[in-house]
């Protein structure tokens, strides 16, 4: 049946090839307008945001750099508004939601418009840009405040409904929302920007329609998710059949207080499927970290696909899917039932889906073996700016620790949170100190702060801020790491744990994930984030790269000898061989 | 008197004459000598007096102005073999350019964690730190401290630095802490290279600015002893001109200049392609085209719009991010040299490897195993193995066939001549599909320019890439072959300077931004006067990098010339909000915008040359038919004249299909298109198509 289809289609390679890169890169372009245009720190510098192509059928044909939550799994957001508007739908309409039930998204800040794209009066392609939002409403500014009630605590919750209707748009509904958020002027402008993502984005189906002809793109999308298809299966076919275990928890809900909520995964390969199955996480919670099936399904994902063939990992769509089933209980923290709050689950639970994934595939291939990153240490401030009289807020990850490492390679330095995968952004410190009323005075690698391994972790991070504003109101639920580790793999050790603290001239206070803590005008908020973990035992570490370290500062002489086994003279700060040799219990 | 323009390539250093009293311009290739490369550029300089039978002194003697463009300092960036750097930066930031803003995978997907971790240009063990803090509004509220300062200095003597960057927050607001310390380590390091970062790049943005300044510092001290042999050797020669460096934003320098701020001489050489382009593309008429500069290894693309160079500051130079402004080249891995294979989905790619000049394609016979561009251009007869580069190097069809049957034509089921069409066709679908994404990004459509094509692989394919894009019209310009050497004569002289003032556009101080402007250009007219130019010929052009307030990205637009007044910055706003509208799809009137960076463009007139004109002759273009050969044109191989193009008149008019020779490149004139001979010798290729559809 497939290969008869398949010889009907009769695609030729030039022409798929091209199709196949433009559709990339009108993704690429969708997000480059949203990048430049949004005035929230989110979008515009951490990158909090991304841009993709459906098709009619909700599949997913490309998906551009951005966390990993916001897309892999956004075919249940298009099948959602497929089936809700139907015939309903027409060329220039806009669809916005950001309902975690009925729109399929992680948490209620970010917010997804959706365009239908028509071609010769048929409805061919579906493009969706998304992106946190500076507010949505609830009980405090931004986003990640623990302890809401339900979910109508956490915020606005709009379904999928129409904002522009055949080119018009739907004023009167969007001044609703816009109503019910703080900043509504600066969230406009983000509104306006993921829209005219979509603009661009039909202008440039509408081109690659008309270049090369409906019958011929479809096809060509076709052999897109049959080929990718092909290869993931391959790729599953080299891992040794079985079953493989990772788990993974985070410091506590924000309701019920240090006590730890964990995601486990049993990774079963069979063949050329491979079974990712969540039933034996907890339970959904009070507090605000469960995550929906469809922020579960796209960190799931996003993890196998760091063990296929690196290759073709631009190329991932639909048919990457298809071999991979995902099994998650309706009530589990991993697949979480309305009224569940959510506000937390894309740092705390879907981080530790994407973790627990990892860690049961690396023991499936330890050859390529991948540890977790750093954990998130982001806060949301809000406060009033003395020198313009405004309130504002603002969040931040330039705390966060470094990237675990992998098989073959030491974690990245600088890189910062594992759901981001390195594509999202610091803030510039410079550009901080312009726009909000705080002096960085901290910001720097710290030794031994990071995962030991044959190839360490990326390092942590000492990270400290002056308040020079009004007495903030600080959301601590965007950090974790206090109470629990980012796991190190295949013999690596954990990523260290993480704290933070308030410093009044003499005074620190130690503060806590997921709370709402104050610092006054004038006092200091610090973090001491560990990095990565590590990949392979610490103690077949090459000594010179222990050495190295230690020179570099990355690692002491004290933790060279504890961790690595390496003995390093306190003189000269080279390797002493024989103690060395003594110490690794080598002859 | 001759005005000479030298650019030293990977491969090859080409060099461009132009004999000022007949307007003959003559181009001449020596190869790179990477080891010293002023030997390689005297060797260029050599040939070209042997040509005008004159001994090299003579020759040189008689150089009024040489343009020297180089890749020296790409190059030792890229290969990571510059000097030994160390870092002096404000206290608990010494890692700002290794945690370089979390960037992971600048050129790979997120998906691919297994790349190596980046590595600084400076080691964490030489970032040293010492007690200082200015803020954004200029104020230091930490003073220096000197003590410090010195320590470090004597930490990095006993390091045996050879170069130091001074990198501090907020130093293009408050450069004094700065400066001060770059007093005390000249003081305590005499013969080490300095780069600060307010002068290097004095903008906000901490890595960036770092970034660049690290950037500069690495490569100062190879660039420096590089200008010393240069100069040294020109002076043996009895060099007594202007030489001048051509920098990375399209601009000339002195070379004095250039050693302090040796960053900016990342990108030269092809920087000067888009200059190239304009010069062509007015000759022919077109104020707006692509700048295609195809070599061996790479397709480097300009877009140029109203005869602008395009500049960017968001530019890579390898790993590292280099914030300057430079000409923005968009490069692509697509070249003569690029190797076609079948990727793990069973698709034909060309490039991004390179068989590069060593061993380059197959049919150079040195060993080149794998299918290349240039062997497909071999096989489907567009280029003659006999006369490649004029006969220079011969080419062995049967090894580009076995190459091509073996890596593309049997894995895929095809013929060879099948396997080379798809090679053909799958690298003008990527060239054009780059191009394509280029364009949009900037808000433009393609099909409303004209091509130049140059670089030694441009003029075979150009049109190809010009038919995917329903591009009219394809320059070739005499001087395809040293394109960059020809867009360093046809570059302004003059420099770029930036200022940051952060402010609302509402509640700016007009006076302070005459004061911005009024000091660049003050600056401007020494520096240029240092340059040979007299006060009043300096043309300043004014811009201002702006946004909406609360966006984070800005767009640079046109300030008004003139009295600084509350008129000119409204107009500088209007400009701003058209612009947003151009590349985004949407303006927000109703939305306050922000001030950031000021910058001028100062420029001297470009001293006027006259190409000489070619020979005139009619429409009928017969008499310069050299032969007769089978090319394949869409899978079809058709029967196609062969044109010696030294023999073409201005006016002659070919019909393609078409091959014409030169020594130094082939022009494939594909079937659709009619090609005319131009009064500059250049060559103009228009779609037959797109006449017809314009006539409809």
């Amino acid at each position: 049946m497939a290969s008869e289809e398949q010889a009907r289609r009769d695609v030729d390679p030039i022409t798929l090839s091209t199709v196949w890169h433009g559709m990339q890169s009108i993704a690429r372009e969708m997000r480059h307008v949203v990048d430049r245009t949004a005035q929230n720190y989110l979008l515009a510098v951490l990158h909090d945001m991304a841009a993709g192509i459906w098709d009619a059928q909700a599949r997913t044909i490309a998906v551009p750099e951005g966390p990993t939550s916001m897309f892999l799994s956004q075919h249940f957001a298009v099948e959602a508004i497929l089936e809700k508007f139907g015939d309903d739908l027409h060329p220039g309409d806009i669809i916005i939601t950001n309902d975690p039930f009925k729109g399929h998204c992680n948490h209620l800040p970010d917010w997804g418009f959706i365009r239908p794209v028509f071609y010769e009066d048929e409805l061919v392609f579906v493009l969706l840009t998304r992106g946190h939002q500076l507010d949505t409403g609830g009980s405090f500014p931004g986003g990640y405040f623990a302890n809401g009630y339900d979910i109508h605590a956490e915020g606005l919750i709009i379904p999928p409904i129409k904002i522009y209707d055949r080119g018009v748009e739907r004023t009167d509904v969007l001044e609703l929302i816009w109503n019910n958020v703080r900043f509504p002027e600066g969230v406009k402008i983000d509104n306006y920007a993921l829209m005219a993502g979509l603009t661009v984005g039909e202008k440039r189906i509408h081109s690659l329609l008309d270049k090369y002809g409906k019958q011929v793109v479809l096809d060509c999308v076709e052999e897109m998710l049959d080929r990718m298809e092909a290869n993931v299966r391959a790729t599953i076919t080299e891992i040794p059949d079985g079953t493989y275990f990772g788990e993974s928890a985070t410091d506590d809900d924000g309701t019920t207080l240090d006590e730890q909520v964990w995601v486990r995964c049993e990774a079963t390969i069979a063949g050329d499927e491979m079974t990712l199955d969540f039933t034996q996480s907890d339970d959904q919670r009070t507090g605000f970290v469960n995550c929906v099936l469809a922020s579960t399904y796209s960190r799931a994902v996003a993890g196998s696909f760091l063990f296929f063939d690196p290759e073709y990992s631009p190329f991932h769509n639909a048919g990457s899917m298809r071999p991979i089933t995902l099994v998650a209980p309706e009530g589990s923290v991993c697949n979480a039932q309305y009224p569940a709050t959510v506000g937390g689950s894309p740092v705390n639970v879907g981080t530790q889906v994407l973790e627990a994934t990892v860690a049961a595939l690396s023991q499936a291939v330890p050859e390529k073996a991948v540890a977790a990153w750093g954990r998130r240490r982001g806060h949301y401030i809000a406060a009033l700016d003395p020198r313009n009289g405004q309130r504002y807020t603002q969040t931040t990850t330039d705390a966060d620790g470094g990237a675990g490492a992998v098989w073959g390679f030491d974690g990245f330095e600088g890189a910062m949170g594992m759901s981001g995968l390195g594509s999202i952004q610091r803030g510039s410190v410079e550009e901080i100190e312009i726009r909000y009323p705080w002096r960085t005075e901290r910001y720097h690698f710290t030794p031994d702060l990071s995962g030991a391994g044959r190839w360490r972790g990326g390092s942590g991070m000492v990270w400290e801020v002056r308040n020079l504003g009004g007495d903030a109101r600080i959301a601590t639920g965007s950090s974790d790491g206090d109470l629990t580790q980012p796991a190190g793999a295949a013999g690596g050790d954990p990523g260290p744990l993480s704290k933070m603290y308030i410093r009044r001239g003499d005074e620190i206070e130690t503060v806590r994930t997921h709370r709402m803590i104050e610092v006054k005008t004038g006092e200091v908020l610090g973090k001491v984030s560990g990095g990565g973990g590590g990949v392979g035992e610490p103690f077949e570490r090459d000594p010179q790269a222990v050495q190295k370290d230690v020179v570099d500062g990355y690692v002491t002489i004290e933790a060279a000898e504890r961790l690595y086994g390496v003995a390093i003279d306190e003189a000269t700060i080279t390797i002493d061989e024989a103690r060395t040799k003594r110490l690794r219990g080598i002859d | 008197m001759f005005r000479v323009a030298v650019d030293v390539g990977g491969t090859f250093t080409d060099c461009l004459v132009l004999e000022e009293s007949t307007g003959e311009l003559r181009q001449f290739k020596a190869p790179t000598t990477p080891s010293d490369p002023s030997v390689g550029l005297m060797n260029a300089l050599k040939k070209a007096a042997t040509a005008y039978e004159l001994m090299v002194e003579g020759f040189v003697s008689q150089i009024g102005l040489l343009i020297h463009g180089t890749t020296l300092a790409t190059n030792t960036l890229i290969k990571k073999d510059g000097a030994k750097t160390g870092m002096v930066t404000t206290r608990y930031f010494a890692d700002v350019i290794e945690i370089r803003r979390g960037y992971k995978n600048v050129r790979t997907s997120m998906y691919n964690v297994f790349v190596p971790p980046y590595e600084p240009l400076v080691p964490r063990r030489r970032r040293l730190e010492v007690t200082e803090r200015s803020t954004y509004e200029g104020e230091i509220v930490t003073a220096l401290n000197e003590e410090d300062v010195r320590r470090a200095a004597e930490q990095l003597r006993a390091d045996s630095v050879e170069s130091v960057a001074i990198c501090f927050l907020h130093s293009y607001a408050a450069p004094e802490n700065e400066r001060r310390t770059q007093e005390i380590i000249r003081e305590i390091l005499p013969d080490v290279h300095v780069a600060t970062s307010h002068d290097i790049l004095p903008v906000w943005r901490e890595w960036e600015r770092f970034s660049t300044t690290v950037v500069s510092a690495y490569v100062g001290p190879v660039v420096e002893q590089y200008l010393e042999a240069l100069e040294r050797r020109l002076h043996e020669n009895d060099f007594g001109g202007t030489l001048l460096m051509m920098l990375s934003d399209g601009l000339v320098e002195t070379v004095d200049r250039c050693r302090q701020r040796a960053v900016y001489l990342i990108g030269s050489g092809p920087a000067a392609a888009p200059a190239a382009a304009i010069y062509a593309g007015e000759t022919a008429g077109h104020r707006n085209v692509l700048s295609f500069d195809m070599g061996g290894t790479s397709l480097d693309i300009g877009v140029i719009m109203d005869a602008e160079i395009p500049t960017t500051t968001e530019n890579w130079a390898g790993d590292e991010r280099v914030g300057i402004k430079m000409v923005d080249i968009h490069s692509a891995g697509a070249g003569g040299g690029s190797i076609a294979w079948i990727d793990s989905l069973g698709l034909l790619r060309v490039g991004p490897q390179s068989a590069g000049s060593d061993p380059g394609p197959a049919c150079y016979g040195n060993g080149g195993t794998s299918p290349t561009t240039t062997d497909a251009d071999v096989l489907l007869g567009y280029v003659d193995p006999d006369y490649f580069l004029g006969g220079e190097i011969k080419l062995d069809r049967s090894e580009a066939a076995e190459a091509v049957r073996t890596g593309v034509a049997e894995p895929l089921g095809m013929t060879e001549t099948e396997g080379a069409q798809a090679i053909l066709t799958a690298v003008s679908s990527f060239m054009a599909d780059q191009i394509s994404e280029v364009f949009t990004s900037r808000g433009l459509d393609v099909r409303d320019i004209a091509i130049v094509a140059g670089g030694g692989a441009g003029p075979v394919h150009a049109a190809f890439v010009a038919e995917r894009l329903s591009v009219p019209t394809v320059i070739v310009p005499s001087v395809a072959a040293t394109f960059s050497a020809f867009g360093m004569f046809a570059m302004d002289i003059g420099r770029n300077y930036a200022r940051s003032y952060i402010a609302s556009a509402e509640a700016a101080d007009v006076g302070r931004i005459a004061d911005l402007f009024q000091q660049m250009e003050d600056e401007a007219a020494t520096g240029l006067q240092a340059m040979g130019a007299q006060a009043g010929e300096v043309g300043f052009a004014r811009t201002v990098a702006m946004r909406y307030i609360g966006q984070f990205s800005e767009v640079e637009v046109s300030f008004p010339s003139g009295e600084v007044n509350n008129e000119s910055l409204s107009e500088a706003v209007a400009n701003f909000h058209r612009r947003h509208e151009e590349l985004y799809t949407f303006q927000m009137p109703w939305k306050g915008t922000e001030l950031l960076t000021f910058y001028l463009k100062a420029t001297v007139q470009k001293a006027r040359f006259e190409l000489r004109e070619a020979e005139e002759g009619d429409s009928e273009a017969s008499a310069a038919q050299k032969s007769t050969r089978e090319c394949v044109f869409e899978s079809v191989a058709v029967a196609t004249p062969v044109y010696d193009g030294s023999l073409l008149r201005a006016g002659n008019r070919l019909e393609g299909p078409a091959i014409v020779e030169e020594t130094t490149t082939t022009i494939v004139v594909p079937p659709a298109f009619i090609c005319e001979v131009d009064r500059q010798h250049g060559y103009v290729l228009t779609s037959q198509t797109a006449i017809a559809s314009a006539d409809a």
